[in-house]
């Protein structure tokens, strides 16, 4: 058995983790290539032209895996997502029709998380509590360490003295966890790599806006799709606050909301006046966040793969709400161009400071 | 004299605007790019050199436009501002209550919501290029007018003709089909113009509160045709500021005076000498990876001056690495 996944932010980190301790050897883990043009291309190519950029991408890293040799695949499936809940079907298909005969271990993200997790788990190296259990957990201790470090490149990229020392602490900083071999080593380097971002020399002028990004969750949290995001709000003074992680869901998903704790309660409470249900995807969250974040933030920047449906409602529900948060919607395929993206940035992140100046300028007159 | 230079560089033309320190505009170039930004920055500033009152001198330099970083290399500029915020101050500058400022150049549309002296919103066309300038100008040359009799024509009009215009392929077939049928030429421009400001508002204006003043800047308004039918649409009066054609660059320069003042620095402009420069770009794929970047880079006298395009930023920094060996 080869068994390969699809790429998502540093996912295969805490995969090769699991997988190290469940004991599968280096030989039968295909850890894909990191997603790149050719993998676009390849997703593109392969795709019904209407599929969402998830989908593209995703099928892109499970063509690169099987020419690696991969026979097994890890993908997600669901029912009343959104799409979502078919790309493994149809990604299998498409797979079967280019001659790839692989199999689909899939892992339903709509319920019964924590069972599924481990009879994925049991899927690939029979059913054994005692190695599971301890696999999962160093699993997840790598989540979090990394979710820890990325919430500290975020704040330190909007104010550091000398561009890029952040992205490159970065860069070294996912290297070390994915080299670390116990819990006790994860974190002693997630101290480390979090110490060393919040030491770095600042630059004494820097007045960083604060700007959430929220939207569909690949799309948020992959950087190729979103092409680079938050490094690019970063070089242009942002602090980037963001509320959706991989570490978090992994921690309600499985573990708290079958316990009856709803990690979004307050959060889909902010959106009721404006929206009462669940619209598939991430559309109820985005539309709450902006509500429930509008004295937070400075401003909001929403996310959405192309022909997104829950997103395009929240898109348009959202400029109606009462409370006045600057919203910058951008919406990503692969025919998109990183320039306009960054030309609209840079104008939001203007209007937010003159905004802020003004603001300023009100409390200052209304002091005296 | 102190004098402050805003320099625009868009994909159909090249504008300069240089103001004084009462921020009133001294001289002013205005220039087709024609797909060459570096040789036309170049003749713009000549133009400029030779316009200038004697005694002045350069003090601030900006540069806005979608060629803003290469103009912003080529020249030194103080100041690199996105053509949102630069239309935006510009139009505040000459209508201090504007509400709403309409912007229609070559290849974008804008639209800016400013309430207060402050924008609250902004859109910018994303799907295509059916309600800008080059749209129009393609047209013309199909209907064989010139583009600058484009406006008296459609004023002529007393029965436009409605044309489809969600899509230039479709508006180009609708339009050819229009003129089969014995339509008057008068009354296919004032339809083309109609559909334009339709896609405008359908599109780049989409829920969005529009307000008067309207402040209409770009190119475009140059052409009667558009003004008329956005008076129409948007049924209330619309003004064209004069110098519309400039806002950009005049926004620029008022950014760039404001800037210079507070900080008190010296600017970096290299001076008129690089007119005689000799500058060449060009570009490579990078090959390290399988995202296979397009490099493009900039020389100057055979040194290389900047690199854009990597994702990873290898290239930019190699440059750095360079500049401080040599």
């Amino acid at each position: 058995m080869r068994v390969s996944f699809p790429n998502f932010s540093n996912i295969h980190v805490v995969i090769k983790a699991v997988a190290r301790k469940l004991g599968v050897s280096e030989g039968e883990l295909v850890v894909p290539p990191p997603t790149t043009q050719k993998t676009l291309d390849l997703g593109v190519k392969y795709s019904p032209v209407e599929a969402c950029l998830p989908f593209k991408l995703t099928l892109g890293n499970l063509i690169e895996a099987c020419e690696m040799g991969a026979d097994t695949l890890i993908q997600a499936r669901g029912t009343g997502i959104c799409r979502l809940g078919y790309y493994a079907k149809v990604q299998e298909q498409i797979l079967s029709d280019l001659g790839y005969n692989a199999r689909f271990l899939t892992y339903d993200v709509s319920r019964n998380k924590l069972v599924g997790m481990f009879s994925l788990m049991r899927n690939l190296k029979g059913a054994n509590w005692f190695r599971d259990i301890p696999a999962l957990h160093f699993g997840m201790s790598k989540l979090f360490s990394l979710d820890r470090i990325d919430k500290a490149v975020r704040h330190t990229r909007a104010v550091e003295g000398e561009r890029g020392v952040a992205n490159q602490i970065y860069k070294e900083a996912i290297a070390s966890i994915d080299g670390a071999e116990n819990g006790r080593e994860v974190k002693r380097l997630t101290r480390k790599y979090v110490g060393r971002l919040n030491s770095v020399a600042r630059d004494p002028r820097a007045r960083p806006v604060r700007i959430g990004v929220t939207g569909e969750i690949y799309v948020v949290l992959e950087p190729f799709a979103n092409m680079d995001l938050e490094m690019e709000m970063g070089k242009l003074g942002v602090q980037v606050e963001r509320t959706l992680s991989l570490s978090r869901w992994v921690k309600y998903s499985l573990f708290l909301n079958p316990l009856g704790i709803d990690e979004w309660k307050d959060v889909r409470k902010a959106a009721m006046p404006y929206l009462k249900r669940d619209v598939g995807g991430d559309g109820w969250e985005s539309v709450g966040e902006k509500v429930f974040h509008s004295r937070e933030y400075d401003g909001l920047v929403h996310v959405a793969p192309f022909t997104c449906m829950p997103e395009i409602v929240a898109e348009n529900i959202m400029p109606s709400t009462k409370e006045d948060l600057p919203v910058l919607s951008l919406v990503f395929d692969e025919q998109m161009g990183k320039q306009g993206m960054i030309t609209r940035l840079e104008a939001f992140v203007d209007l937010l400071k003159f905004r802020r100046r003004s603001r300023e300028k009100h409390e200052n007159f209304s002091g005296c | 004299m102190r004098t402050f230079l805003g320099v625009d560089v868009g994909s159909v033309t090249t504008k300069l605007a240089l103001i004084d320190e009462g921020n009133q505009l001294i001289a002013s170039i205005y220039l087709r790019t024609q797909g060459k930004p570096i040789e036309m920055i170049q003749a713009g500033l000549k133009e400029i050199e030779k316009r200038m009152p004697p005694g002045s001198e350069i003090c601030g330099l900006a540069t806005t436009g979608s060629a803003r970083y290469l103009a912003g290399v080529v020249l030194g500029a103080d100041l690199i501002k996105n053509e949102i915020t630069s239309h935006a101050v510009a139009a505040m500058h000459h209508v201090p209550d504007v509400q709403t400022v309409v912007e229609i150049g070559g290849q974008d549309s804008k639209i800016i919501i400013i309430r207060d002296g402050v924008v609250v919103d902004f859109g910018m066309n994303t799907v295509c290029a059916a309600g800008t300038g080059s749209f129009l100008d393609h047209q013309a040359s199909r209907l064989d007018v010139k583009i600058e009799e484009f406006g008296e024509y459609a004023l002529e009009s007393k029965m436009p003709v409605r044309i489809a215009g969600r899509c230039t392929v479709f508006a180009e077939s609708d339009m050819v089909h229009k003129q089969q049928m014995g339509h008057r030429t008068q009354d296919i421009i004032y339809g083309l113009c109609q559909s334009l400001v339709r896609n405008y508002l359908n599109n780049v204006a989409l829920g969005k509160e529009i307000l008067p003043p309207v402040v209409f800047q770009g190119g475009v308004a140059f052409n009667q045709g558009i003004v008329r039918a956005l008076d129409e649409g948007l049924k209330t009066h619309v003004s064209v500021p004069p110098n519309h054609e400039l806002m950009g660059a005049i926004g620029a320069a008022l950014l760039v005076h404001e800037e210079v003042e507070v900080e008190g620095i010296g600017t970096r402009f290299k001076g008129f000498d690089i007119i005689q420069m000799d500058f060449q770009t060009s570009s490579f794929e990078c090959g390290g990876c399988p995202n296979n970047c397009e490099i493009a880079q900039l020389a100057m006298n055979g040194r290389i001056l900047a690199r854009w395009g990597g994702r990873c930023g290898r290239w930019e920094k190699m440059i750095e690495e360079e500049l401080t060996i040599s």
